[in-house]
């Protein structure tokens, strides 16, 4: 019997993203004895899903970039244990969704797709992936504190390099350690959900290394290095919040095996001229 | 390093900034909310009552009121095409200095 979760997902009846919602979770829910949370009910009254919400591990279902069943779920301060965004998968598999709103063949192929992941990832996670992480970090990291009203920012100041879209790595040989920075944990507040690098996937430098997202946004994490992703930090999965503890030690993002750390260094900063650009948007963005 | 300059090339030679798809818009204002740099504009007497403003003034490489839209409206230059723009202007100003 695969897992058993708590399924939220999402509504939109006038989008065939949030019919094709419903279907995944009308599958799963037949397949694994899980049960669903009607969104729309949830809103209303959380008396009838309190139990099965606290309970189950939850699989969040959003069929666009509106988010409203991750929303609701960071409303209600569900953990989230595991998610899927149709609109993105379709882009993935480069499935279009048709414009009816009832559900075509591709519709139910991509359905089954998904369908399909949420039973395996079951089974991989049983398995256990066995990549470790490799880059050695410094013991105790010296960091420069800059405060704004009630809001702590820190910043490594030796042996990081960064980039303006406020994401470090930390070399070593021809390895490198990524992470985001205070700004970003800080901007997005309590971070609910970690989307990893595929391990084994080349990365561009500013490429995209995963995603966080919080109740109020997705971040797409910007790698700073070019490389072969090597290792992520699956602690993550189950406590995205360690971002939130501190992004640049257990709340690290991904390691990679470099393919160009001598060209990728043009572009990127040290701490002398980072820390300037994280206290300008400190003082003129953060609230 | 000010603002008007991005990774050292002046911001205005960096072509980065939301295209917005009108086919598929569907004015929830999602990104106009999200974004803190007044990249986009609302104008409510057009036909067209989103407009994006300011592109300079949006983050080169973020893409995450794009991640807010629920219509999928909303898409962004190849990062990798724009990485090497980058990298030429640096190489021009480093010749003409």
């Amino acid at each position: 019997m695969s897992k058993s979760y708590a399924i939220l997902p999402c509504n939109g009846l006038d989008k065939l993203a949030g019919s094709l919602s419903r279907e995944i979770a009308l599958r799963i829910a037949e397949q694994t004895g899980s049960e669903i949370i009607c969104p729309t009910f949830y809103r209303v009254s959380d008396v009838l899903y309190n139990k099965v919400a606290a309970e189950k591990p939850l699989l969040v279902i959003d069929g666009c970039g509106t988010r409203c069943a991750g929303k609701l779920a960071t409303e209600k301060a569900l953990k989230v244990a595991a998610k899927i965004n149709v609109a993105e998968e379709s882009k993935k598999y480069n499935i279009k969704l048709g414009s009816s709103l009832r559900l075509g063949e591709n519709e139910l192929r991509l359905c089954d797709l998904l369908v399909n992941n949420i039973l395996k990832d079951e089974l991989e996670d049983k398995a256990g992936q066995e990549v470790k992480d490799t880059v050695l970090m410094p013991a105790e990291i010296d960091y420069e504190i800059y405060q704004k009203d009630k809001f702590v920012f820190r910043l490594p100041k030796e042996g990081f390099y960064f980039n303006e879209n406020d994401c470090w790595a930390y070399v070593v040989g021809n390895k490198a350690r990524i992470g985001v920075t205070d700004y970003v944990q800080k901007s997005l507040s309590d971070i609910m959900f970690f989307t990893p690098p595929e391990i084994g996937s080349e990365i561009e430098q500013f490429g995209e290394a995963g995603a966080i997202e919080s109740g109020k946004a997705v971040f797409e994490i910007i790698c700073p290095v070019s490389g072969v992703v090597t290792a992520i930090n699956d602690e993550l999965l189950d406590y995205p919040e360690y971002i939130n503890d501190n992004p640049y030690e257990k709340g690290w993002i991904a390691e990679l095996e470099l393919t160009d750390f001598e060209s990728d260094k043009e572009l990127l900063l040290q701490f002398e001229e980072y820390v300037k650009i994280m206290k300008r948007k400190v003082d003129e963005f953060h609230v | 390093m000010s603002e008007d300059t991005f990774m050292g090339a002046p911001r205005d030679k960096i072509d980065w900034a939301p295209t917005i798809d009108y086919t598929k818009c569907n004015y929830c204002m999602e990104c106009v909310k999200f974004c803190p740099h007044q990249v986009y504009e609302v104008r409510e007497a057009e036909e067209k009552r989103l407009i994006v403003k300011n592109p300079n003034n949006c983050v080169v490489f973020c893409r995450a009121c794009g991640k807010t839209c629920g219509p999928d409206a909303l898409s962004f230059p190849n990062k990798n095409e724009t990485t090497k723009k980058i990298k030429e202007i640096r190489k021009e100003m480093e010749q003409s200095e």
